[in-house]
């Protein structure tokens, strides 16, 4: 069964196009990397995968809800069951950790909901995010705050947040975007480990296609807002996707 | 970009000009046979010899003591300060949403939200143009002389300027976290009580004490219409030339404002940076949560703050004078009649709504003739006056705080300035903490006292109120340029010291051109509250729109009193447009 099945959708802002006719079906548990130069559409095709805007034109369906029919309450049910790991991490820099860990559950939550988790965690979450935390390596940073981790420990944090979401699919917008050479191996490896282990569809977009071709059973490349390339790209493939 | 820099100095230098041509040159004008000079020497003779006792020899053995009164009326002055305060936070915080484009949900109609937010954008800006001064003389005559009257007066502007500034901090703020939040599902209302309010509570928390700060002023300010606070000490001292009282008065207001601004330091610092584990334990999710790096400090500030804010309310005199209802509603309609323009107003003081329409649509047709007989004479020149005196005032204080920025910078007076070892390090030293005492002691005290002394010493003109005015900002602007000037990087103004060039070289070489455009924003903001402050200034005897308040209100005129805080409200709103435009087009960080 498609996790994401995108069908001919086009997104235009103002006359720019950064979308022009995208297909493709993403399958549950499939990792998936999307390579490209910048402006290529990579961050607006992950927005409109995580039901965050809606197409110009075409149509999108997440686990099996199409977006066009989903509003309101039906809407943020089905984005509570997708995991948004942005560039910057969007962790609030003053909350302790488990308070930003917390948060991944906003969907399933009302507003007087959120305040109490972030004031009073009830114990049986509190018992949860330490396990993930633990599974991360950082429990020890469980009430520190989250300004005070380095990087690496903060990109942990997000994940943790999507763990605790319970998130059925993960959306990566360039995870290795600040993270030096030597880390962004760990980074991926953590990613692509978390989602064999939670049979977590993952759709990462990146810049490193040595990185993506190694990592990922797929590689979709786009150019100019189009899908040039879907596959696990061959050796004489790879030098077409450097072009990209 | 030289070509607009040239240009702005020229035309500071030629908007100056024309603020000295119609302000005229007497800077000091006193009464034939009196002794200005006497008189100065008198006053800061006082500086150094503060009174400790009552300087008033003829005052009865069973008096109140000096320093028991001057303690009553500066716990007067917290007092109000405080109740303002903690009023205008909440309701800055509610009409600081309504007003604000980003806060509103994107979904919702836009004809709604233009329908709220604009009267609510405009009853903002109306609150905080008109200054607490006059506020309170309307409260005062609407509501009686209770606290109640002083505190609506600080916190009625408070809040339009706690709105609008909320609203910018709270739309600075970083929305990725935000956007995480509505991404797995959650509200916008959800996304922003727990990502952008908890990253924007430091500066919120920062700029409320800072609000509390400008409310001890404004609430001594308060004293010179009376009002029971340590401005009326002051005032009373320096009638009767008691000049040791004033500054023993000055020197405590100073220190209460000095305390509370540490105080907002400490706790913006404490709140931005956290606190952090020294070991990292390898424990149970008990241990760390038992174990988990707290705050005290700011734990027990926000109970003590809570538990000073509860005794305001319910301590010392009641907040509203006892009064029966009919009473109070006289008191008011009376107000009311006062209040409504000549032309349209009521034949009797104590009028039901019918007799005001009826006066309303009697008299309509006079309201136009009567607006103009004002505006010509002398609401036009009292408007023209005030803007010169303000514009004069942001100007000079901008000349002085130019010339001692690199002084006060510690990033250029010291032996090392900007990583380059240079010869007269400590003599700078010692003068860069002068000029940043300056600015602390400049900042600390009112606009409206100094102006108050000033006329007294200099006469009246309009120069002592200028002087005011600039001392006061001075201050401001030497602060803020003078972190604007340690902020910057230090690669390029470096490379002019490592050339042999001087401090002042680096300054005006690189740091002065690097940081002109914020140097312009905060000059911009200021002058916002000169315009807003010299309204007022006119109070103490000159032809300003503040004067014709005064006379009005010897008289009871309160439509006369309207009219003329209306036009300068009318300019404050426009200074505000202005430097809001000048703000947008250059981005700003910070304020004050």
């Amino acid at each position: 069964m498609s996790a994401l099945s995108v069908r001919d959708v086009s997104q235009k802002f103002g006359a720019t196009s950064a979308l022009s006719d995208v297909a493709l079906d993403i399958s549950e548990g499939e990792q998936v990397a999307l390579i490209g130069a910048s402006g290529s559409g990579k961050t607006t095709l992950l927005r409109l995968l995580g039901l965050q805007s809606r197409p110009s034109s075409g149509s999108i369906s997440a686990l099996g809800h199409d977006l066009a029919e989903s509003k309101g309450k039906d809407l943020r049910q089905i984005r509570s069951r997708i995991g948004m790991l942005p560039q910057d991490l969007g962790l609030v820099p003053n909350h302790r950790v488990i308070q930003n860990v917390v948060l991944g559950r906003s969907g399933s939550r009302n507003l007087l909901g959120t305040v109490r988790d972030l004031l009073w965690p009830r114990k049986a979450d509190r018992d949860e995010i330490f396990q993930i935390l633990e599974r991360m390596g950082i429990t020890a940073k469980m009430y520190d705050r989250t300004d005070s981790l380095s990087g690496g420990q903060q990109q942990r944090v997000a994940l943790a947040r999507t763990l605790f979401q319970g998130a059925e699919i993960l959306l990566a917008d360039e995870p290795l975007s600040a993270v030096d050479p030597a880390r962004a191996r760990d980074v991926l490896e953590l990613l692509t480990g978390l989602s064999s282990e939670q049979g977590m569809t993952l759709v990462v977009s990146l810049h490193q296609v040595a990185l993506a071709r190694e990592f990922f059973p797929r590689v979709i490349g786009l150019k100019e807002g189009r899908v040039v390339f879907d596959g696990k790209p061959t050796d004489d493939e790879v030098s077409s996707l450097y072009d990209l | 970009m030289w070509f607009g820099r040239r240009w702005l100095v020229v035309a500071l230098g030629f908007l100056l000009f024309l603020c000295v041509a119609r302000l005229g040159t007497d800077f000091v004008s006193h009464t034939a046979g009196s002794d200005p000079w006497a008189s100065t020497f008198r006053f800061f003779s006082g500086a150094v010899s503060p009174s400790f006792t009552d300087q008033n020899p003829s005052l009865p053995a069973d008096a109140e003591p000096f320093f028991s009164r001057l303690g009553g009326d500066l716990l007067r002055t917290v007092r109000y300060a405080l109740i303002a305060t903690s009023l205008a936070i909440p309701a800055g915080l509610i009409l600081g949403f309504f007003a604000s484009e980003q806060w509103w949900p994107a979904n919702r109609s836009r004809v709604l939200f233009q329908f709220i937010r604009w009267p609510v954008r405009i009853s903002l800006a109306l609150m905080r143009s008109i200054h607490e001064l006059i506020w309170a003389i309307f409260f005062l005559s609407a509501f009686g002389d209770a606290p109640f009257s002083a505190c609506l007066a600080l916190a009625l502007p408070f809040t339009g300027t706690l709105a609008k500034v909320f609203s910018e901090l709270i739309d600075e703020q970083n929305r990725s976290a935000k956007l995480v939040v509505t991404a797995v599902g959650g509200s916008g209302a959800q996304g922003f009580l727990s990502t952008i309010f908890p990253m924007a509570l430091p500066d919120l928390v920062s700029y409320s004490l800072y609000r509390f700060e400008c409310g001890l002023r404004s609430s001594a300010v308060l004293g010179f219409i009376g009002v029971e606070t340590i401005g009326l000490s002051i005032n009373r001292s320096f009638e009767n030339g008691y000049y040791g009282e004033v500054w023993t008065a000055l020197y405590v207001l100073i220190a209460t404002v000095l305390l509370i601004e540490g105080l907002g330091h400490l706790t913006r610092k404490r709140m931005t940076q956290g606190r952090t584990r020294e070991i990292t334990p390898q424990a149970s999710e008990e241990q760390l949560r038992k174990t988990a790096p707290r705050d005290w400090f700011l734990r027990s500030s926000a109970v003590a703050w809570a538990a000073v804010i509860v005794m305001a309310f319910t301590l010392g005199k009641p907040l509203v004078t006892p009064m029966l209802e009919g009473q109070r509603l006289e008191r008011l309609s009376r107000f009311l009649t006062k209040l409504t323009p000549d032309p349209i107003a009521p034949e009797k003081s104590v009028s039901t709504w019918s007799e005001r329409g009826e006066a309303w649509s009697e008299g309509a047709s006079g309201v136009l003739p009567w607006l103009a007989e004002r505006w010509e004479n002398p609401g036009k020149e009292a408007l023209t006056n005030t803007l010169a005196m303000s514009v004069a005032a942001i100007i000079l204080a901008g000349l002085l705080a130019f010339a001692l920025v690199p002084w006060g910078a510690r990033s250029l007076a010291n032996q090392n300035p900007l990583g380059v070892a240079m010869s007269g390090g400590r003599f700078l030293k010692g003068l860069g903490f002068v000029v940043r005492g300056f600015f602390v002691l400049t900042r600390a005290v009112p606009e409206y006292l100094y102006a108050f002394l000033l006329v007294g010493l200099m006469g009246p003109s309009a120069w002592p109120l200028i002087i005011a005015l600039a001392l006061h900002n001075v201050g401001i602007l030497g602060r803020l340029w003078t972190e604007v000037v340690e902020n910057q990087g230090e690669k390029i103004p470096r490379s002019v010291l490592q050339v042999g060039g001087s401090r002042g070289q680096g300054y005006l070489g690189a740091l002065a051109p690097m940081s002109l455009n914020r140097f312009v924003l905060f000059f911009f903001y200021r002058w916002e509250s000169c315009v807003r402050e010299a309204t007022v200034l006119g109070m103490l005897g000159i032809s300003s729109l503040g004067y014709y308040i005064s006379i009005q209100q010897n008289f009871r005129e309160y439509d006369d009193i309207l009219f003329y805080t209306l036009l300068g409200a009318m300019m404050v709103i426009l200074g505000d447009l202005l430097s809001d435009l000048v703000r947008r087009k250059m981005r700003v960080g910070r304020r004050e």
